[in-house]
């Protein structure tokens, strides 16, 4: 049985050959970005497990000497630079991961990336903060992506362990979990949800290519004795034979694109193509699942007709699917109505309420989807004047399940994407690096680690001095039993900060004179404080406010100076925003990675139609040629494929976007009180440029509409 | 051939009356790639008479009348309606002509399946541009006559054969064509429901004056026809008329 199968299947005539090359092809796309898929979450493990391993967990015990370990971020241009400071307390304390040996007091190790910006910026913005000797490069093997900004600054035992955050470590690859395993699993989600169901839907469909003409072959051969069961199994060895084929080339096609695919910074940074990789059961899932998938999709196709020995008939009209497949739609949206208002404390009872609700949304949409599909086609065809329209909308009414199934991916991956890029839209809004060319973005303040009363006169002289730097502004910090906040006197608050009320001579104000998640403002007037001014010189120093014109090189340079004053910082002096810059960046690569999901979905599900479409025209040829031959213009028949595809397919984008963009609101408004900021244009430009694309796919069968409707298919049919 | 006996009640013609010449095919000439199909086909049908296109298969006949539909253009030799020269006509004229002034009836498989049998006997008033109310109620008006009354919501596929081919001859009728054209229209059936069908067919036509061509290999159909011509290896022998 299975040389019969693969015998028709490769030597089936020129017919059946075409369609193996067809359902290869289909298979190996579908394929290769499953592949690329799977490659990329274990890429994104492998950089986060990197990133942890900068931050390990202190560990004791063992014969080897401790190395003292202290991580600390410092920034530059925006970017995040990752500082490690060690030192080896003894011969045999370990090395850190990435460089050859520890370095010594006065050494340090940069990243390629580092490397660069030392080279490429004057020492006073950047190289001066790391005094000593550079003795080499940091190796792949600690930066979590190429485009990594690492340093490894040695020092003496004493001066590490009295830096924050400073840890003993007998075993440098001791870190923490990268993840969460519910965050791996919601990011698995989300990417399942988004680009793997539509690659599965293409690669089931793509196998349902020439049913029509396959099933007739299969009454033949019913006729001459053959069983309903060897039937289903030469579909499923034809099936198999072109997936085999079809998922081998998209190994192949992953393999000549790894490189290219490791440049994008999907995670706000680049991969590095090695960590683009499979593990062995990702190779052998995909390898044996596909071909797998194709014969269960073969045998599955089956199932929807008889094969009876005088030919092939269908279910006339499907049983239409209920209004109760609206329940699970219904019960997903309001778990996030009911959220909102009620957020769990932890971040295992937020997961625990966001995840299965947001995941029943998702399978509602799925699980309605056929009834809605129905009731737009009733409504359509009730209404419908043309009789292309009358046509599309019946058949869509007829069997909504097939006309949803090629187009479950556009609502799946737009309902994950819509929602992705809500969230990271409006989280990059409020919480997003301070507006270009704002008060906020010129100033650098740092915040005191140590406990001191005053500020060296030359430090304040030495930051006046740099080009584009304003002011120079020394907070203070007051403690009572009851109350915590910085004070500053009045006359020392400079005009772009705002003023004090009418006669006070000290007032409250935050450390940097911004307000959390508020702009600066000359306008604003600060409250008065409850300390005198001349007592003010005895409270402990809280900050130091560098008011500069806003230009980067002014910014860098008072960094520079601020962090060789005080260099057991731990969090370097920063503009409002720098916190969360590496945060944002994650952010804006999660949105990248959306963008990609939206055009690959989308594409993939303009393949998914157009061969649902061609396989509806093998299904109708006879009776549309023969309307051809009565005179109908083939612009009719046109307008029937154009309806029963883009109608759907343009309904399904709106509702999913739309759902999504609720369920975005819905779960920024529960988790973090934040209103839903809209996404700008460009989400919205890349949404029709994908659904134009789509549309351009389904174009691309049209001209085979005219060819399988000639006056020679009336005729030989 | 005498013929009074199979025929039902029809035209009466004035014996030797001058008949209008509607369809005409003058020396026509096709082929399938190397293969001819028609060697010189010569072919004039009158205004109102329903005439068999007989012969064996693979002589040509669905050819002849494919191409005097305008589906196909001969490679030479001309076809006229009319006063109108199908063969120098564009495939959009072709077209609109075909659903403007012919009918056509099949040997199956020619409703859409998506639709329900009234729909499919409106398409044609549809494509014409008849609001769907009004197609839909004409449409209805056939389904009596047709013995079809209550199978107007059904579909093609829960149809018998003889429904069917009733209902797709309505749909060739409904928008009251000038020529009909039926190729082989009851080759799918048994002879009960075959004389059924070609009862009305013949019944229906005489009563609108639609003149019918009607391609056939069996005897008993052509037997409806006021005159049978018989198409063998691509040429047509002399007309043969029936007598009244």
């Amino acid at each position: 049985m299975i040389r019969l199968g693969l015998r028709l299947a490769v030597a089936g005539g020129r017919e059946a050959l075409v369609r193996l090359v067809a359902i290869a092809a289909a298979v190996a796309v579908g394929a290769g970005i499953l592949l690329a898929t799977l490659a990329g979450v274990n890429a994104t493990n492998a950089q986060l497990t990197r990133y942890a391993s900068l931050h390990p967990v202190a560990t004791t015990g063992g014969d080897a000497d401790p190395l003292w370990w202290s991580t600390r971020r410092d920034y530059f241009h925006g970017r995040q630079i990752l500082r490690v400071d060690v030192a080896a307390t003894g011969p045999d304390s370990p090395t850190p991961i990435g460089v050859p040996r520890t370095p010594g007091p006065g050494e340090y190790y940069a990243s390629p990336a580092l490397r660069s910006l030392l080279d490429a910026y004057p020492a006073d913005q950047l190289a001066d903060r790391y005094a000593g000797r550079d003795v080499g490069t940091v190796g792949p093997a600690a930066l979590p992506s190429p485009d990594f900004l690492l340093v490894i600054v040695g020092g003496r035992p004493a001066e590490v362990a009295a830096l924050p955050d400073a840890r003993q470590l007998t075993d440098v690859a001791a870190s923490g979990p990268a993840l969460p395993d519910t965050v791996v699993d919601l990011i698995l989600g989300v990417v399942a949800g988004g680009l793997l169901f539509p690659v599965l839907i293409f690669i089931g469909t793509a196998t349902r290519l020439g049913a029509a003409r396959r099933e007739q072959r299969f009454a033949a051969m019913r006729l001459v004795g053959a069983t309903p069961r060897q039937i289903s199994a030469i579909a499923a060895i034809e099936a198999t034979a072109a997936a085999a084929v079809g998922t081998a080339l998209g190994f192949a096609l992953f393999l000549a694109g790894r490189g290219a695919l490791a440049d994008i910074p999907f995670t706000g940074m680049p991969y590095f193509p090695a960590d683009l990789s499979l593990r062995p059961l990702d190779a052998l899932v995909v390898a044996l699942g596909v071909p797998a998938g194709a014969a269960l999709a073969a045998h599955v196709s089956l199932r929807r007709v008889q094969i009876s020995p005088l030919g092939v008939t269908r279910r006339v009209t499907p049983r239409p699917p209920r209004g109760y497949r609206l329940i699970p739609l219904a019960l997903g949206l309001a778990g996030l109505a009911f959220a909102v208002g009620r957020r769990p404390n932890t971040a295992d009872g937020q997961t625990a309420v966001y995840l299965p609700t947001l995941l029943l949304v998702m399978t509602g949409l799925v699980v309605a989807g056929p009834w809605l599909t129905m009731v737009g086609a009733r409504l359509m065809a009730a209404r419908a004047r043309r009789p292309g329209t009358l046509i599309a909308a019946r058949r869509l009414a007829d069997n909504p399940r097939a006309g949803f199934r090629a187009i479950s991916g556009i609502m799946l991956a737009l309902f994950v994407t819509s929602t992705a890029t809500g969230v990271i839209t409006t989280i990059v809004a409020e919480r997003g690096p301070a507006p270009i060319g704002s008060v906020e973005a010129a100033t650098l303040t740092t915040v005191l680690g140590e406990e001191t009363t005053s500020v060296p006169g030359p430090l304040l002289a030495e930051l006046r001095a740099i080009p584009g730097v304003r002011s120079t502004t020394v907070t203070r910090k007051l403690e009572n039993p009851h109350y915590y906040a910085s004070v500053v006197r009045c006359a020392d608050i400079p005009p772009a900060y705002g003023r004090c009320a009418g006669g006070a001579t000290v007032a409250e104000v935050p450390v940097d004179f911004i307000p959390f998640r508020s702009s600066a403002s000359a306008d604003r007037v600060w409250t008065p404080a409850s300390v005198r001014v001349e007592d003010l010189a005895g409270l402990p120093v809280e900050s130091i406010v560098v008011g500069t014109d806003g230009s980067a090189a002014a910014r860098e340079r008072a960094r520079t100076v601020l962090e060789a004053a005080y260099p057991t910082f731990w969090v370097a002096p920063n503009v409002p925003g720098n916190f969360e810059a590496d945060f944002a960046n994650l952010l804006r690569g999660w949105r990248q990675l959306a963008d990609v999901v939206i055009v690959v979905s989308l594409v993939l599900a303009g393949c998914s139609l157009a061969v649902a479409v061609v396989g509806g025209l093998q299904e109708r040829k006879r009776p549309f040629s023969l309307l051809r031959l009565g005179g109908a213009p083939v612009g009719v028949l046109r307008r029937v494929v154009a309806l029963e595809t883009a109608v759907p397919m343009l309904a399904v984008a709106a509702l999913a976007t739309g759902m999504g963009l609720l369920a975005a609101h819905l779960f920024l408004k529960g988790q973090m009180h934040y209103a839903l900021t809209p996404p700008g244009p460009s989400f919205y430009a890349l949404v029709v440029a994908g659904l134009a694309a789509c549309l351009g796919i389904i174009a691309a069968t049209l001209p085979l509409l005219e060819r399988v409707t000639g006056p020679e298919t009336a005729r030989s049919e | 051939m005498d013929r009074d006996d199979q025929r039902p009640p029809g035209r009466v013609e004035a014996d030797g009356a001058a008949m209008t010449v509607v369809v005409e095919a003058r020396d026509v000439r096709f082929s399938f790639g190397n293969t001819p199909a028609l060697r010189g086909a010569t072919l004039a049908v009158e205004a109102g008479e329903i005439l068999a296109v007989m012969g064996p298969s693979g002589s040509g006949k669905s050819t002849l009348l494919h191409c005097l539909a305008g589906i196909l253009v001969p490679d030479s030799g001309e076809i006229r309606f009319g006063e109108a020269r199908l063969d120098a006509m564009s495939e959009t004229a072709r077209s609109a002509l075909r659903r403007r002034r012919f009918g056509f009836v099949f040997q199956f498989g020619q409703l859409v399946p998506e639709l329900t049998a009234a729909e499919n006997v409106a398409l044609p008033l549809l494509l014409g541009g008849v609001r769907r109310a009004e197609a839909l109620r004409r449409a209805h008006g056939w389904f009596g006559r047709l013995g079809l009354a209550g199978k107007e919501e059904r579909r093609s596929g829960e149809l018998s054969g003889g429904e069917a081919q009733r209902v797709a001859l309505a749909r060739a009728l409904v928008a009251r064509p000038e020529v009909l054209f039926a190729d082989e229209p009851t080759g799918a059936l048994d002879s009960l429901t075959g004389e059924q069908v070609m009862d009305l067919l013949v019944t229906a036509a005489r009563e609108q004056g639609t003149t019918v061509v009607l391609v056939t290999h069996e005897p008993r159909v052509a037997a409806y026809a006021d005159r049978e011509v018989i198409v063998r290896d691509g040429r047509v022998n002399a007309p043969e008329r029936i007598p009244s």
